[in-house]
C-alpha cells in the first residue's frame, strides 16, 4: 500500500476528481485502510461543498447603488 | 546539470561509448550534433534505452519498423542506417529489400505484419490513431509492454528522421536505391483516410494501455520532473508501464530543454507550441501554454502564438525562428539549407539553430507518443484554439494569417460586446448598464484581494472610475467581464500597496513550509450544514476566508466561491494551472483547520 505521504502528494488531484483510474485506485485503497487520511479527505471534500454552497459575501444589489450613484455622477459632471 | 539529480553517473555517461555499442560505430547523424554535447547525450539516451536492446519486442522488430517509417519518408540516411544495422544484426539482404519494397511481401507473421502497419500509421497520420487499433494488436497477440514499446520506437523513428532532414548528415553505408515503389498511392496505409473526421461522441477515450501507479517516492524521476515543471504531466504519468522507456525520456527532456545555455526556456517552448499547434494537437498546445505562463509570458502571449505566431509580439528572428521549425516539423518535404541559412542571417549561432532542430525533434517524438498511447490533457487548451481548429479541418485548410488584431474571444459569445461597443463611443448610460451586470463580480474580485469588507466597497468606486477611464483600450482579447476584474484587482492592488505591511501576492510557493500538512484530524459531522443555520454557515465560511493569506484567499475565492474552473482561475491570475492547483490545495486546507472546531463530531452539541 501507498504511504500517507504518497497519498498526500496526490491529494490535489483527486479533490478534483483528476486522477488516473490505476491513481484512484491506490488512493482509494489506502483510504479505505488510514483513518487519518480518510478523515482528512472527508473533512477536505465538506470544506469545498460548505464553501461552494454559502453564497460569501453576496451582497443584495442596493448595497451597490448608493456607490454607482456616486460614480455615474461624478462622471456626468466632468462631461458637463 | 544538477536537474538530473544524479551527477556522479551523469558524468560517466558517455553518448559516443553508447552509439559504439548499440551501432559498432558513431553515426554521422549524432557526429553532426557535436556543437551541442548535451543534445548528443539526450539522443544516446532515447537510443540506448528504446533501439538497442531487446525489449518486449526484439530488436530485429524494431529495426524493421525504424527501417520501414524512414523508407516511407523517404530519407535516406536513415534508410541505410536502419539497413546496415539489420544486416550487422543477421537479416538476409533480400528480405531487407522485400522490407523496402512492399512489407506485405517480406515474408512476416501475420501479427508482424499488423504490429508494422500500425506503427506506419502513427508515423504517417498520427492523429488516426484509436483506442480500437490498440484492441487490434492485443487481439493478434501483443501485450501492453509490447505496444507501449513499439510507440515509442516509431517515436523515435521521427526524432531521428527529423534530425536527419535538418541536418542532412552523409549516409554511413552506401546509400540504398530507394524504390520507385513507395510513392505508388496503392501502397499508402490506406484505413487512416476517413478515420481523421471528428471523433463520436461515444468514443472510447485515452490512455488506451494502463499505467500502474509509480510515486516520486518510488520513482525518483518523478521528483525531478515535478521539480522543473511544477507537475508531472499525464505524458509522463501514462507512461509508467515501462519506467525504463521513461526514465531515459525524461532524461532527455532534461537535457534538451532545460538549460538557457543556447536558447532560451521561452524559445523552446515557443517553439513546442508553434509546431503543436501546427499538428493539431490540443494535448501539446494546453500544456505548452502553461509552461510558457510559467516563464513569464502572459495568456494571451501564449494563445497568440497557438493560433498564429505571426501576429504575436515576438521579435522578427523569434518569428523566423518558430517559421523554420513548424516547416521542419510539420512539411518536412519542403525543408531545404535555406531556411537554415535564413536563421544564420537573422543571426542565430550555430548551436541555437541545433537547438531548435533537436527541440523540433522531440516534439514529433513527443506528438506521437500522446496521439499512439490517447494521452489526456492536463490542462484545457485555449478555446481560441479549438475553435480555430475546427475552421482549419473545413473545406479550406488555410494557415494564412489574418491582418489586424486577431480576436482571441469570440466576441459573438460575449453577452456584453454590444454595450460595450456603445460605452466606447461615450455612452455614460450603456456603461452604466454594464456596470450593473457585473458589481457582484468586482466586489468578490476586491475581497478576495484587500480582505475586508468596507475596504472592498471603497475600491469599488476606484475601480468603477479607472474602468471609465481605460474602457476605449479595451479590444476584446478577452471577455469584457475578465477585463473588468483585471481592472478590479488593479484597483485592489494599488490600495494594498498603500497598506503597511503588506503580504506579497506573488511570492514564491516553494519558500513556504512544503510539507503543509493538517493539524485537526477529528472525524467531522456527517452533515455539517444540516446542524446549522445557513447564515451561521455562511458567517463561518466568510470568516475563514477573511483570515486566509492574500495570496490563498484569491484562489478560493475564484474556484470555490466564483466556481471558476482550474484553468480560467490560471488564465484570470496569469499563473500555471500547477500553481493554481498548489495554492489551492494549500487555502482548503486552511479553510478546513478553521471549520473543523465547528463541524467535528464531538462540536455538535455546542452547535446545537
Amino acid at each position: 500500500m501507498i504511504t500517507c505521504d504518497e497519498f498526500f502528494a496526490e491529494f490535489a488531484d483527486y479533490l478534483e476528481n483528476q486522477v488516473s483510474p490505476e491513481v484512484r485506485q491506490e488512493l482509494e485503497l489506502h483510504l479505505s485502510q488510514c483513518r487519518a487520511c480518510y478523515v482528512l479527505y472527508d473533512s477536505s471534500r465538506k470544506t469545498i461543498k460548505i464553501v461552494s454552497e454559502s453564497n460569501s459575501f453576496e451582497l443584495p444589489q442596493k448595497v451597490f447603488d448608493p456607490i454607482i450613484d456616486r460614480v455615474m455622477s461624478k462622471l456626468r459632471t466632468e462631461r458637463s | 546539470m544538477s536537474f538530473l539529480g544524479d551527477v556522479g553517473r551523469e558524468q560517466q555517461f558517455d553518448p559516443f561509448l553508447v552509439f559504439r555499442e548499440g551501432f559498432a560505430f558513431v553515426p554521422n547523424l549524432v557526429q553532426a550534433q557535436s556543437a551541442l554535447p548535451r543534445a548528443m547525450t539526450a539522443h544516446a539516451k532515447l537510443e540506448e534505452a528504446v533501439a538497442f536492446r531487446d525489449g518486449a519486442i526484439s530488436r530485429i522488430h524494431k529495426e524493421r519498423i525504424l527501417l520501414s517509417i524512414a523508407a516511407h519518408r523517404r530519407d535516406k540516411y536513415c534508410v541505410a542506417l536502419d539497413s546496415g544495422v539489420l544486416s550487422s544484426i543477421g537479416v538476409p539482404r533480400v528480405q531487407i529489400d522485400d522490407l523496402l519494397n512492399d512489407y506485405r511481401q517480406a515474408g512476416l507473421s501475420a501479427p508482424d505484419q499488423a504490429l508494422l502497419e500500425f506503427c506506419l500509421r502513427l508515423s504517417r497520420n498520427a492523429s488516426s490513431v484509436r483506442f480500437e487499433d490498440i484492441e487490434a494488436l492485443r487481439t493478434v497477440g501483443f501485450g501492453d509492454q509490447a505496444i507501449v514499446e513499439a510507440v515509442v520506437v516509431t517515436a523515435l523513428a521521427l526524432y531521428r528522421g527529423t534530425l536527419s532532414v535538418a541536418l542532412g548528415p552523409e549516409p554511413d553505408f552506401k546509400p540504398l536505391e530507394l524504390p520507385v515503389a513507395n510513392l505508388r498511392a496503392g501502397h499508402e496505409v490506406t484505413h487512416a483516410v476517413g478515420a481523421t473526421g471528428g471523433r463520436p461522441k461515444t468514443e472510447r477515450r485515452g490512455p488506451y494501455v494502463p499505467a500502474p501507479f509509480l510515486s516520486r517516492s518510488t520513482f525518483p524521476p518523478f521528483a525531478i520532473v515535478e521539480k522543473s515543471h511544477g507537475f508531472i504531466p499525464n505524458f509522463f504519468r501514462a507512461q509508467t508501464l515501462r519506467p525504463d522507456l521513461l526514465e531515459a525520456e525524461l532524461d532527455a527532456v532534461s537535457l534538451i530543454l532545460l538549460s538557457e545555455d543556447s536558447l532560451t526556456r521561452a524559445q523552446k517552448e515557443s517553439i513546442l507550441l508553434a509546431v503543436s499547434a501546427a499538428n493539431l494537437n490540443s494535448y501539446c498546445v494546453a500544456v505548452h501554454c502553461n509552461l510558457l505562463r510559467g516563464l513569464g509570458l502572459s495568456a494571451e502571449q501564449a494563445d497568440q502564438i497557438a493560433v498564429d505566431h505571426h501576429l504575436s509580439n515576438l521579435s522578427k528572428a523569434d518569428i523566423a525562428l518558430l517559421d523554420f521549425a513548424v516547416k521542419l516539423g510539420t512539411r518536412f518535404s519542403e525543408f531545404s539549407r535555406e531556411d537554415t541559412a535564413k536563421l544564420q542571417t537573422l543571426g542565430f549561432k550555430q548551436e541555437q539553430i541545433l537547438e531548435s532542430i533537436v527541440v523540433t525533434a522531440l516534439n514529433n517524438f513527443s506528438n506521437t507518443l500522446q496521439m499512439g498511447l490517447g494521452i489526456e490533457p492536463d490542462f484545457e487548451p485555449p478555446s481560441v484554439f479549438e475553435k480555430n481548429k475546427v475552421n482549419l479541418s473545413g473545406a479550406q485548410p488555410t494557415l494564412m494569417p489574418r491582418e489586424g488584431v486577431v480576436h482571441l474571444v469570440d466576441t459573438t459569445q460575449d453577452a456584453d460586446s454590444e454595450v460595450v461597443a456603445q460605452a466606447q463611443g461615450g455612452n455614460l448610460q450603456a456603461f452604466e448598464e454594464l456596470v450593473r451586470r457585473h458589481t457582484q463580480l468586482i466586489y468578490r474580485a476586491l475581497i478576495a484581494i484587500l480582505g475586508d469588507t468596507a475596504d472592498a466597497q471603497d475600491a469599488m468606486q476606484d475601480t468603477l472610475l479607472s474602468a471609465f477611464k481605460h474602457i476605449g483600450g479595451f479590444q476584446g482579447r478577452s471577455k469584457f467581464s475578465t477585463w473588468l476584474v483585471s481592472i478590479a484587482r488593479n484597483a485592489a492592488l494599488q490600495r494594498l500597496r498603500g497598506r503597511r505591511n503588506t503580504e506579497s501576492l506573488d511570492q514564491d510557493d516553494s519558500q513556504d513550509d512544503r510539507d503543509f500538512r493538517p493539524r485537526q484530524i477529528a472525524a467531522w459531522q456527517e452533515n455539517p450544514e444540516q446542524n446549522h443555520s445557513k447564515s451561521e454557515i455562511r458567517q463561518l465560511v466568510e470568516r475563514g476566508l477573511l483570515q486566509l493569506p492574500a495570496k490563498y484567499r484569491i484562489i478560493v475565492m475564484l474556484r470555490d466561491v466564483e466556481q471558476l474552473s482550474t484553468d480560467d482561475v490560471a488564465r484570470q491570475l496569469g499563473l500555471t494551472v500547477p500553481a493554481v492547483k498548489t495554492r489551492l490545495l494549500r487555502g482548503r486546507l486552511m479553510l478546513r483547520e478553521w471549520l473543523a472546531p465547528h463541524l467535528t463530531t464531538s462540536a455538535r452539541g455546542a452547535a446545537q
